[in-house]
């Protein structure tokens, strides 16, 4: 039987992740290595890291970085529900890199699997990259509006976002308009010394994330007292988003989930 | 980074004028100024750091200078929000880390905003989709009045000095409406029939004199014969004047607003101020108050209308009862991550009763699917079981006064040890006096002690009173029994095998729970919402469920049961420098029976004529939200002239809200009705002209704290953005239009006092909303007695707050105006507030060893005595005065409801990802779940031949059709599809609340003679409240809790009709 971790107060932990990441920014980008841990079971499936990396991102209709699947499984009145957050893995051999134009993903030093707006443009190449990706990470941005069709489009759907350290203006099919687009572990916020938007809105605290290299830091930690398991290993991504198993309720779970997912 | 100016929006629409908006931010650009900030802010911070971060001047949102700290509105709980502004836009909200809604332990008070910029805490899906609320293509910006019938969605733009002209001077204002042309309407200017305070007084006091039979009605009418017109029916003098045929109503109203609409009221003479509290948790307030009621003077007095709920920081144990914080409740971001850091440290366990296997429950240690109705009958099988057990904590019960508290270290005590008297039938009464057996001349209540009976002042602090908790005996020829012998009596009316099979749960579960209950001292509860309350037994369903709390002590412990605390906004602590209730000069005291016929008893009025009255009386309750278009409807106790709505939807948001269409739609049962709104809503629709308001991101608020939450807060809502409405003049003054400019403008042409030049006292005007709400502000910022006001906001901290408001137009932010206002002593602290969102006492300062610091700190009744002097007034019946089961549902004669042929109980809850009716413009959110279906559990499907995703329509034996009659030619079927679980008690299905809107910008609307299109996503769904059972004595309202007033939600069974 794994000893759990003394879990702290959410507080004390986004505290803690904060000066960790900071930590890390002051080393060169290169010996950083961005990782997120997921624990499932606090989670409660209140889809406050969907929509608050949706707000982060100026998500436009049918864009989602980061889903949180629930399922209901038993028979009553033995009940149970399961709420699984996924977003892109950072998977060091990343088999969208391969199915993307040449360029149009990279990996990043940091571990980040960026995309290039610019390169990453068509339906047929969000297709590819989709179809590559075993884990659903990627959305198509079709060029929509929420409010297009009503009295206005509003002043939010028009203003600037800022992914990739740079700042983009989408109206007129301008990028990310027609890119395929996913998680980017917020990298313009870990720029500025800030969680990922996921991380710090997280009603349940499930979400942890930092710089795996360090030994500090209360991710690696977390990772050292806990078993954990990552998606779909066997096909040798090598994802850098861990999900903890920690007790017997937790690995029932995510068997249910294992049921009609490979 | 560039500066921008974000592009033109170039289609143009009546009600969204952008050049409010669309300011230019004046915001630091170029990465010098702000890589300079971020150095300073990181302690230590190396100079690769430094760099690294001055990158993030492509990211504006971590700028100090583009973030405003404000309140969340997107349901009740106002965690607080750091509004990330940018080019005048707020693009994104998140939590405020000062804020302890947000996250536990939260950051020190002192904590700099330079520093907090770059740490965002928790906010729930709503909330990081505020900003849709917010900019919503269909928000009014001008004043609407109704071009056609009530209802008709036909509109003209009006300018805001007409709008206030035709309220205030009345006439023929509907002379184009076919069928209105000659009705006149009576304006405010009417309706203000009162207005000197002497003769108000003089009426006042003689209307009370009739109602204590110690003047006739006869003799009043004599005596104030010259005056008998300004009555609104002189043979019942206890109506009150005819200010009170003018009805303010509110639904999401907070402090300040509050206190806003409270002076307008009081100004107008009106006693008809009332709020939605019923539909909301309304029996588990009046409960509160009843059980919190103190004797002073012979009476019992000063109960607060609130309820305790559990320190989740620190709970070992705690049952979730009709509560589901996971998707509800006061709210996710503050007791969420508690409950998962105590799962997953083995800190906590717990367990939840609920028909409906909510998110809550799939992480709980236990289900108990219990069926509606049945909760008080939970509970007091677990009293049965603790008290038969022996496992309560004897030495807290039997602590009869505050002495013997204080003695053994206890904040609280009960009165489970005091004597009640029983009458001939054995019934309880009131509570014996000592003078009644010889023991005392003064006022006192008596225990008995080791066979001895012994004399109880409740508050002494010197003498320490025990008492035996199990009594039945005889005094001085009195039959008496203690409260707590009572308690047990309810509950052992039945076995616990018997009470188990009532609710439809376990009997070896209801053990485990009461085994688990008292296992952990003082760090387990009961933790009960609206499942418990809203039912026509939801007063005691509740009283059972504290008396339970009771009966381990756990009040004001960590781990157990504590209470909201709030620093005082209306300044009437000691020594605050704008006491803004006593700064109102020349305004009647308002008098009269309320409407809702609320803190009155039937039996002293003139309306008495035995049993049963013709509607509900409800001496312990207010706020009756299901009472007050209905009670119009009527005309009882009297009619109406003008209703005032703010904020409010009862038609969407009222068990059977469909009630109140036909009546609102009627001009001649409310002859005016002036709605306040940010869109044209399911009630705004049937109004005759609405006021578009501002909305959370563009106004003030003082949010107060909740029952949960042990630091003592006061988050403090400000405008973080311009305005979207109209700019108007109102005592020579530009403001937007607004709740406050609506009645500043009222105010202003009708000259009420406590408005305008010397509003607040010579020389003190009350001209604009910054000269209430920066009074407030100061009062916050100055603390509740001498010596607790905040630090001087340091030089950087006032160039950041001058900064960081650049885009605001001095409509809503004037540095100079606010300086006059607080004064030089409190500005800087002024500032100091509004940088950090509000005022925040710090995490340790919130406990105080193994309790809170913020306590409740007095008497709880287990037993009311003023709950025994009532009488209900349908059925003359006095009032059960303890925990007593009472069956469900039961009419409002008391009768039960039996509707054969609807097999089915029908019950609601909520999606985290939706309020009950305000988040139907959140896209990000409609995206998560475009339309809400009715659930059911497999084993009822296949019984009735139903299938998953198939469409079926609500019916009710009050809604045949199963439709919602909009009294406009249109019907809405509640028709949605069904989605087949496991997750629900078979025998129960149940909707979510916030989808099915006909209003709210689905439908199409006409106004000034065009047709504006409405976006159909936002009416996907159903909205099933229409189909929940109508009184059948009452006819046009929805059952109810006659004690505690709760509107009832859950006791309603209906059928499944196929579509």
């Amino acid at each position: 039987m794994l000893t759990p971790t003394p879990m702290t107060a959410r507080g004390e932990e986004l505290a803690r992740m904060r000066d960790d990441l900071r930590r890390a920014l002051r080393k060169p980008v290169e010996q950083r290595r961005w990782g997120m841990v997921i624990n499932v079971k606090r989670c409660t499936g209140c889809m406050a890291c969907v929509v608050g990396c949706q707000a982060e991102n100026s998500a436009p209709p049918g864009v989602a970085y980061r889903r949180v699947a629930e399922v209901e499984s038993g028979e009553y009145p033995q009940v149970m529900r399961l709420f699984m957050p996924t977003n892109c893995m950072h998977c060091d051999n990343p088999p969208c890199l391969k199915a993307a134009p040449p360029g149009a993903i990279t990996k990043r030093p940091d571990g980040i699997v960026a995309v290039d707006y610019q390169k990453i443009k068509g339906k047929d190449v969000f297709d590819k990259v989709s179809k590559a990706c075993p884990y659903n990470a990627f959305s198509y941005d079709d060029g929509r509006y929420f409010t297009a069709g009503t009295p206005a489009v509003q002043p939010y759907e028009k203003a600037s976002s800022y992914e990739y350290g740079r700042t983009w203006k989408r109206a007129n099919g301008a990028a990310p308009s027609g890119a395929a687009r996913k998680c980017h572990f917020c990298l313009q916020r870990l720029n500025a010394g800030m969680l990922p938007a996921c991380v710090s809105t997280c009603d349940g605290g499930v979400t942890y994330f930092g710089d795996l290299s360090d030994p500090e830091s209360l991710i690696a930690r977390v990772l050292r007292v806990h078993g954990s398991m990552r998606m779909q290993v066997g096909l040798k991504t090598e994802p850098r988003v861990f999900y903890l198993v920690d007790d017997n309720q937790a690995a029932e779970s995510l068997r249910a989930c294992l049921a009609c997912h490979k | 980074m560039t500066t921008e100016r974000d592009a033109e929006i170039s289609c143009p629409a009546w009600y969204l004028d952008r050049r409010n908006f669309l300011k230019a931010g004046a915001f630091l650009g170029g990465s010098a100024a702000l890589a300079d900030q971020l150095a300073r802010t990181m302690v230590g911070a190396g100079a690769a750091e430094a760099q690294t971060l001055a990158g993030a001047g492509d990211y504006p949102l971590a700028n100090p200078e583009n973030i405003l700290y404000s309140v969340c509105l997107q349901c009740n709980t106002g965690c607080g929000i750091k509004a990330k502004v940018v080019n005048g836009v707020c693009v994104k909200t998140d939590g405020n880390p000062l804020d302890p809604m947000n996250m536990a332990p939260h950051l020190p008070y002192t904590s700099s905003p330079f520093d907090t910029a770059t740490f965002d805490a928790i906010l729930c899906p709503k909330g990081q989709a505020g900003i849709q609320s917010v900019y919503d293509p269909y928000r009014i910006v001008k004043v609407l009045k109704r071009a056609g019938k009530r209802g008709s969605n036909q509109w003209t733009t009006i300018p805001f000095d007409q709008a206030v002209r035709e309220i205030v001077e009345g006439g023929l204002l509907f002379k184009h409406v076919p069928g209105e042309e000659k009705r006149q309407v009576a304006g405010l200017r009417k309706l203000w029939a009162v207005r000197d305070p002497a003769m108000a007084k003089a009426l006042a006091d003689d209307a009370k004199a009739v109602m204590a039979k110690k003047l006739t009605v006869a003799e009043f009418k004599a005596k104030h014969a010259q005056n008998l017109d300004l009555l609104i029916d002189p043979d019942h003098p206890d109506f009150g004047p005819k200010n009170n045929q003018l009805v303010f109503a509110w639904g999401r109203l907070k402090a300040g607003r509050g206190d806003l609409i409270s002076r307008f009221t009081r100004a107008m003479g009106t006693v008809n101020a009332h709020g939605h509290t019923t539909v909301c948790q309304g029996s588990l307030y009046f409960s509160g108050k009843a059980m919190s009621e103190q004797y002073r003077n012979g009476s019992w007095t000063g109960g607060a209308k609130f309820y305790w709920q559990c320190d989740l920081a620190n709970a070992e144990f705690v049952i979730f009862v009709g509560a589901s914080p996971f998707e509800g409740n006061y709210g996710p971001p503050h007791r969420l991550p508690k409950i998962t850091e105590g799962l997953t440290s083995g800190r906590l366990r717990f367990a939840v009763v609920d028909p409906r296997f909510s998110k809550t429950a799939a992480k709980a240690w236990r289900w108990l699917p219990n069926r509606p109705g049945t909760e008080g009958a939970l509970a007091l099988a677990l009293v049965r079981w603790v008290i038969d057990n022996q496992r309560y904590d004897a030495r807290f019960l039997g602590n009869a006064n505050r002495a013997a508290a204080k003695a053994d270290g206890e904040p609280t005590w009960s009165n489970a040890a005091w004597l009640v008297k029983l009458d001939k039938d054995g019934a309880p009464g009131p509570f014996l006096r000592a003078k009644e057996i010889g023991l005392s001349d003064k006022d006192l209540f008596v225990v008995v002690k080791d066979g001895k009976p012994a004399v109880v002042d409740p508050y002494d602090e010197q003498n320490a009173v025990e008492g035996d908790l199990l009594v039945s005996t005889e005094l001085g020829g009195i039959k008496v029994k203690s409260a707590m012998q009572l308690l047990r009596e309810s509950a052992s009316a039945k076995t616990i095998e018997e009470w188990a099979d009532l609710c439809g749960v376990s009997a070896r579960d209801v053990v485990d729970l009461a085994v688990e209950f008292t296992s952990h001292g003082k760090k387990a509860a009961a933790d009960i919402h609206r499942g418990v309350s809203q039912h026509t037994n939801g007063f005691y369903n509740v009283l059972a469920w504290y008396s339970l709390n009771l009966l381990i002590g756990n009040f004001d412990y960590k781990g157990g049961m504590i209470k909201a605390t709030a620093y005082n906004a209306a300044g009437g602590a000691q020594g605050q420098p704008f006491p803004l209730g006593r700064l109102m000069a020349g305004a009647i005291a308002p008098f009269g029976i309320s409407v809702i016929r609320h803190d009155v008893k039937y039996e002293d009025t003139t309306l008495f004529s035995g049993y049963p009255a013709k509607r509900p009386w409800f001496p312990l309750s207010s706020d009756i939200y299901q009472e007050i278009v209905p009670s119009m409807g009527d005309a009882y106790p009297y009619p109406v002239k003008a209703l005032f709505l703010y904020m409010g939807t009862p038609i969407y948001s009222l068990p059977a809200g469909h009630t109140n269409i036909k009546i609102l739609a009627d001009v001649n049962k409310v002859p005016l009705f002036v709605a306040n709104d940010i869109v044209i809503g399911e009630t705004s629709m049937y109004a005759d002209y609405i006021f578009p308001d501002l909305s959370y991101l563009e106004r003030w608020e003082f949010h107060g704290s909740h029952p949960s939450v042990a630091p003592k807060i006061q988050p403090v809502r400000q405008p973080v953005i311009a305005p979207l409405t109209e700019t108007v003049s109102v005592f020579g003054e530009a403001m937007p239009i607004s709740l406050e400019a609506m009645l500043l403008g009222i105010a202003e042409k009708l000259g009420l006092p406590g408005f305008g030049k010397d509003g607040f006292g010579p020389g003190q005007a009350f001209s604009t909303p910054d000269d209430f709400y920066l009074r407030m502000v100061a009062n916050v910022a100055a603390g509740d007695r001498p010596g607790d006001a905040v630090a001087d906001a340091p030089d950087e901290e006032v160039r950041l707050f001058l900064n960081s408001r650049k885009h605001l137009p001095k409509t809503v932010f004037d540095p100079t105006r606010w300086e006059k206002i607080v004064g030089p002593e409190l500005w800087r602290k002024a500032i100091y507030v509004l940088n950090r969102g509000g005022r925040f006492q710090d995490w340790d300062k919130a406990w105080d060893g193994d309790k809170v610091a913020n306590k409740y700190g007095t008497l709880i009744n287990m037993y009311q005595e003023k709950t025994s002097k009532v009488k209900n007034a349908m059925t003359g019946k006095p009032l059960a005065a303890h925990a007593v089961y009472v069956p469900a549902p039961l009419d409002a004669l008391g009768r039960p409801i039996e509707d054969r042929g609807y097999d089915l109980n029908l019950i609601t809850f909520r999606e985290i990802t939706q309020t009950k009716s305000r988040t139907a413009a959140d896209y990000w959110l409609l995206q998560l779940l475009p339309e809400n279906s009715i659930l059911i559990n497999e084993i009822d499907a296949k019984r009735l031949g139903l299938k998953d995703g198939e469409r079926v329509k609500l019916v009710s034996a009050s809604n045949l059709e199963g439709v919602w009659d909009l009294a406009n030619g249109q019907k809405k079927p509640m028709a949605g599809k069904l989605k087949v679980i496991q997750g629900i008690r078979p025998g129960v299905v149940g909707f979510s609340l916030g989808h099915g809107h006909w209003a709210y910008g689905s439908s199409d609307v006409r106004v000034d003679g065009k047709v504006i299109k409405g976006d159909p996503r936002r009416g996907m769904g159903l909205h099933g409240n229409a189909a929940m059972r109508v009184d059948p004595v009452l006819g046009n309202t929805c059952l109810e809790d006659g004690v505690g007033g709760s509107a009832v939600f859950y006791d309603t069974r209906v059928k499944l009709v196929k579509v």
